[in-house]
């Protein structure tokens, strides 16, 4: 007798996936005891056939050995169409299913790495982002230890066949490290960490071609990681050694920031159930309607103090993986700086402050007109100009912090931030998202110190700035100054910012 | 499901067969009714908001952002309040969560209805007694 899958409170209705699962288990439940059919199933009779299969698997763990050999002996296509059910399983159902399936998830996941099955790669990533961001439940450490152990026991495999998919679990267990050390320490998560550490270092050392495709974001991450000694030797040599990573390419720290990370990285720390909601909120809610939207994902996600790291990988995913297009930027949908806003106010915590406004700006570092897209930095620019009118205190806070970064990040590398920053500054004026640089500049509201500052900054542009923008630098001319910053102080105040 | 109806499409009657589905805004306070849990929400669509009662353990199964499937509901009088309800015959389900698109105004339990002149069977609307939901304000 199958046990179930899901855990279905009353009231609730089914999920379509649970239903096919269990109808196409209980159609054949009598073909999938030994001896096995011969016979070759027609293209119907194969979906419902691994279907059937996956369902025993999950929920018939005594017999998954069988159901298994079943599989293998039936597999016509690579593997495929069942790797891509159990990656549906998992972003659609994996919170619901019952503990019983969750162990057996993980051990088909590792049969079918062993396999080398078409679509490894997309399942293991899925289950990576079932992995909350700072949840300490013991159902989540369990996740975040399972995974990190079939990453170790299948290296090899991996490596050769998916070495990609390894880069996604790095930047995973960097981020979670963070966590797990601020969290008292145990001896269950001890070994946790352990093994997390172990993965990492394992990474840096033997595979650093890899861990260099991240990009700029592996710095972030590393920083956080630089207390615990193993991650402080990796830093010194990224710093002062390079040739210890016996990767030829690898001269400078400067090339990790000057390459962009890929969007994808940013979605492995948000669960699908989140990238759901954010999306919606960011496509289909107008500004003045959000508050409930904002509440209802805050009491969900961002409910218990430890969660609230969560927000950094919000930031970040919002910046660099939700480009709204045009028609959703000229509605009434709420801007993505207005859900950044509500984000970074709703940080208690000084240092989870400091992170979500570092991955605000983090794209504005190192900012390259030629790799970097303007999407990545549109809402720090226009967070801080919708802020004027009424929170000029988060305009002073958030200049004060980018103004922070370019003295302090990197005190060797302050050229390059310098020209990454004018570089943001530019490309923004010269797509029209700030319509010229005087609306700061030459705004009563802002600090004449940051004034100071922003003049001194920007007066470094005809230097370092490519000839092809000195156009954008004509439009800063003084004689425009009042008229550009009156009209931006009008459109600024049509627009309602309410947090 | 057939006859799916728009809140906002939604009148008095004493007949068990309103099919539609909402996402519930806020609930307020359980209290009891004999043996059994009642509790008023704020519920919406994208066409109007409504008060639902809820009834028994649908109390403690529903929380603000649930988007709620409901099918053979009645919309009537209960003490002097206009609400929506599955009612005995009725039937509610969690379809989802979050994303579903909602207005508070009009309320259509904040509506004055009078039986129709030409039909004395039907309800039509009076007079608003007030855009939003009294007992459930806005969140601004």
């Amino acid at each position: 007798m199958a046990s179930k899958l899901i855990q279905t409170e009353g009231h609730e209705a089914e999920n379509p996936i649970g239903v096919c699962l269990r109808e196409a288990f209980s159609l054949i439940e009598s073909q999938l005891r030994p001896p096995f059919p011969l016979t070759i199933p027609s293209p119907p009779e194969y979906v419902n056939l691994n279907q059937a299969i996956l369902y025993g698997i999950l929920c018939e763990p005594h017999l998954a050995k069988v159901h298994i050999k079943h599989l293998h002996g039936k597999i016509t296509d690579g593997y495929g169409f069942f790797t891509n059910m159990l990656t549906k399983v998992v972003n659609d159902l994996y919170p619901k299913l019952v503990d019983t399936a969750k162990i057996q998830l993980i051990w088909v996941t590792s049969e079918m790495v062993s396999v080398s099955a078409i679509g490894i790669d997309g399942l293991l990533v899925a289950l990576l982002r079932q992995i909350v961001s700072g949840d300490f439940t013991e159902g989540n450490l369990w996740l975040c230890s399972e995974l990190v152990g079939l990453f170790l026991a299948k290296w090899d495999c991996l490596l050769e066949e998916e070495p990609i998919v390894l880069t996604s679990a790095l930047y995973t267990f960097l981020r979670l490290l963070a966590d797990h050390y601020r969290l008292s320490s145990n001896s269950k998560l001890d070994v946790l960490k352990q093994l997390e550490i172990k993965f990492c270092i394992r990474m840096f050392r033997e595979q650093f071609h890899l861990c260099f495709k991240i990009g700029r974001d592996l710095v972030r991450l590393l920083q956080e990681l630089v207390h615990i000694p193993e991650f402080r030797a990796i830093w010194k040599d990224l710093l002062f050694n390079p040739g210890e990573f016996k990767t030829s390419d690898y001269r400078d720290i400067s090339q990790l920031y000057l390459s962009r990370t890929s969007s994808r990285y940013f979605l492995l720390r948000i669960t699908p159930e989140m990238e759901t909601q954010l999306r919606f909120l960011l496509t289909h809610v107008n500004l003045g309607s959000q508050k409930r939207y904002q509440a209802w994902f805050g009491r969900k996600f961002l409910s218990f103090p430890e969660r609230e790291t969560l927000v950094v990988d919000i930031v970040r995913f919002i910046c660099c993986s939700h480009h709204p297009p045009n028609e959703i930027i000229q509605s009434a949908v709420i801007p993505r700086w207005a859900v950044i806003g509500w984000l970074l106010k709703s940080c208690g915590r000084n240092y989870v402050q400091a992170n979500a406004k570092l991955a605000l700006f983090y794209d504005w570092l190192f900012f390259d007109e030629r790799l970097d897209n303007v999407m990545n930095i549109e809402p720090a620019i226009l967070l801080i100009v919708h802020s004027i009118p009424k929170y000029i205190d988060v305009t002073h806070t958030l200049l004060e912090f980018l103004f922070l970064l370019m003295e302090n990040y990197d005190v060797g590398r302050k050229d390059i931030i310098n020209h990454g920053v004018l570089s943001a500054f530019c490309m923004l004026v010269r797509k029209g998202v700030l319509c010229s640089l005087d609306i700061l500049v030459n705004c009563d509201a802002i600090s004449p110190f940051l004034k100071q500052r922003l003049v001194e900054l920007f007066s470094g542009m005809k230097a370092t700035v490519s000839k092809e923008l000195q156009p954008v630098l004509k439009g800063c001319s003084l004689d425009l100054l009042k008229a550009s910053s009156l009209e931006a102080q009008n459109t600024v105040a049509g627009n309602t910012h309410e947090q | 499901m057939a006859d799916m109806v728009s809140l906002k499409d939604i009148a008095p009657a004493a007949q068990n067969n309103i099919n539609t589905q909402f996402i519930v805004l806020d609930k307020g306070r359980v209290t009891f009714e004999g043996q059994n849990k009642t509790c008023l929400a704020l519920v919406a669509d994208n066409t109007a908001a409504i008060h639902f009662q809820l009834w028994g353990d649908e109390c403690d199964a529903f929380e603000p952002s649930d988007i709620i499937c409901l099918t053979n509901g009645i919309f009537s009088y209960q003490r002097n309040n206009l609400v929506l309800r599955a009612g005995k015959r009725g039937k509610t389900e969690k379809v989802g969560e979050f994303t579903m698109a909602f207005v508070e105004t009009p309320n259509m339990s904040e509506i004055r209805w009078v039986p129709d002149p030409n039909n004395s069977k039907k309800y039509v609307q009076e007079a608003v007694i007030s855009p939003h939901s009294r007992i459930f304000p806005p969140m601004l």
